[in-house]
């Protein structure tokens, strides 16, 4: 992957962006994923713990927005190369001059920013059903947290689209991928919970980082230190993905121009 | 004789043909990730989340209420795809072009998904003892099975319904995903009945699912088949209804779809 390709063709990048909100506005199963089902773990996560008292409410807010990050960006980023073969435009895709990494990259920044409607959506909820009144703790570190959190989302499904579109053996775990993050990354409860093994795992994935400064920064009056760290990891995170994903596009463009073996199943 | 023995047939060839062709394109590796790991993760998520919420007490209570609510997936997921499958595969103007009898057509469709969401049960409560220390010490097994299997059918029995709205619309998975998760909060499996609004409570009452899990929390707890009789007869019940009314809505669609030539114009 060219980086300076996203400067020069930050126009493309945009429209991608817009046409890709465009679509999945009216797919049903990306509303599902980004409105209703945070919608109902946050419904959930509330009843289950009122009787922790009011400030619990904002931990339910961000962290069933945040399952609606993660579903979206596994099952929409993850398949943003998958539909365009399911579709038959892969080929034209890869074949016109517009970098093919630019085009995922629009995709992807359209599918992370709507999905903090999954926020949003659990915000007006527990505001509205269940009364609670809700403020942020650290306004601006909370969103400066979450851009460099998307921008950490973007990249991380910038090296899942390609993987599953050439090792369609990893994609068949996708369904299987989307409550273990929830659950390593204390999205709704401390990873402290889980067995001490667990806990390097969690380290290694920028979701779980992007929880403790998002919890950090609404929630609680995290030092700054703490929060930085978790930028720098996410910062970090980032930059690896970015280096992967130019070695799985370069593979997998590749694949599309000399095997010619991209669309067969 | 003949038709009974035509019918049996038929239903057990439905039954079984339906059914690897909804897995056919799976490879063993999916059908794990699918219908063990997913439901298995889903699970433990929900009791991490409310263990944490009763601050480390009550953890058997998320584990019977989570392990049961897995059938939903057999139950609404491979019940909807086997019954609406034909439309998507373009063998329903062939299936309605049949003589064959409709009643052993559709129910034929549920009926590996009993099977197979009842041992996905098996296998929840199984982790939950290994992992989650579930205590099944009191537990009278055969009544717990008999409970898992009728909580099976009657959740297979909401899944005929849901498979007959999935010949109406094209949005049947966004439906199906909308109750499958809405059964995580109406039936019991994550929070007390009683602890839900009224309005919540009587939408709770007439789904399949919520009695099941009372009485295997019930069971686990040490009461007896005859205790928990009356909660099994009114599950059992409700998954009747619903699959009459889905086996009704079936051949209302037949009759409307011949009349108006819409068999697969939705």
């Amino acid at each position: 992957m060219n980086y300076g390709n996203l400067f020069k063709y930050w126009r493309t990048v945009l429209v991608v962006a817009e046409m890709s909100l465009r679509t999945q506005f009216s797919d049903a199963f990306v509303l599902f994923a980004i409105v209703f089902q945070p919608m109902i773990i946050a419904i959930l996560a509330l009843f289950m713990l009122r009787d922790k008292g009011g400030d619990y409410a904002m931990f339910v807010v961000i962290g069933s927005g945040l399952t609606g990050l993660w579903s979206s960006l596994l099952f929409v980023s993850g398949n943003s190369i998958n539909v365009e073969r399911w579709t038959g435009t892969l080929e034209s895709l890869v074949g016109m001059p517009t970098p093919f990494d630019v085009i995922v990259f629009g995709k992807n920044l359209a599918n992370v920013f709507q999905s903090l409607l999954s926020m949003v959506v659990s915000y007006a909820l527990a505001a509205a059903l269940f009364g609670y009144s809700l403020t942020l703790t650290q306004p601006l570190l909370f969103f400066a947290t979450l851009l460099i959190s998307m921008f950490a989302f973007i990249c991380f499904g910038l090296t899942i689209a390609p993987v599953f579109v050439m090792y369609r053996s990893i994609q068949q775990w996708q369904n299987a991928m989307e409550f273990p993050v929830y659950i390593l990354c204390g999205f709704l409860f401390p990873i402290a919970l889980l067995p001490d093994w667990t806990t390097p795992v969690s380290y290694l994935l920028p979701p779980y980082w992007a929880a403790i400064a998002l919890h950090g920064t609404s929630t609680a009056d995290m030092p700054f230190p703490q929060i930085a760290f978790s930028w720098g990891m996410m910062i970090l995170f980032s930059i690896v993905d970015l280096v992967i994903a130019s070695q799985l596009f370069r593979i997998m463009l590749y694949k599309a121009r000399v095997d010619a073996t991209l669309d067969v199943d | 004789m003949n038709t009974i023995i035509k019918n049996t047939r038929l239903f057990w060839q439905g039954t079984l043909l339906s059914y690897r062709a909804l897995f056919a394109w799976l490879r063993p590796v999916t059908y794990m990730a699918s219908k063990i790991i997913m439901p298995l993760a889903q699970m433990f998520f929900f009791v991490f989340l409310g263990t944490y919420a009763s601050g480390g007490k009550n953890a058997s209570f998320f584990v019977i209420g989570n392990a049961i609510q897995i059938t939903s997936i057999s139950g609404i997921f491979g019940v909807t795809m086997s019954v609406g499958g034909d439309r998507d595969a373009g063998t329903l103007p062939y299936l309605f072009g049949t003589p064959a009898n409709r009643f052993m057509i559709f129910f034929g469709r549920a009926f590996m998904h009993v099977i197979d969401g009842a041992i996905g049960v098996v296998i929840a409560l199984t982790w939950g003892v290994l992992l989650m220390g579930l205590d099944l010490s009191r537990t009278d097994m055969p009544a717990l099975g008999l409970t898992i299997l009728i909580t099976t059918f009657s959740t297979c029995g909401l899944g005929l319904l849901m498979g007959c709205l999935s010949l109406l619309t094209a949005n049947v998975m966004f439906v199906n995903n909308f109750v499958y998760f809405s059964l995580l909060i109406f039936s019991g499996a994550n929070v007390a009945i009683e602890s839900l609004p009224a309005w919540m409570q009587v939408v709770s009452n007439i789904l399949p699912l919520t009695r099941g899990i009372a009485a295997s929390r019930a069971l686990v707890g040490g009461a007896s088949l005859n205790d928990i009789l009356p909660l099994l007869i009114t599950e059992l019940g409700i998954g009747l209804i619903y699959g009459f009314v889905g086996y009704v809505l079936f051949a209302w669609f037949e009759t409307q779809a011949k009349q108006r030539g819409t068999l697969e114009t939705v």
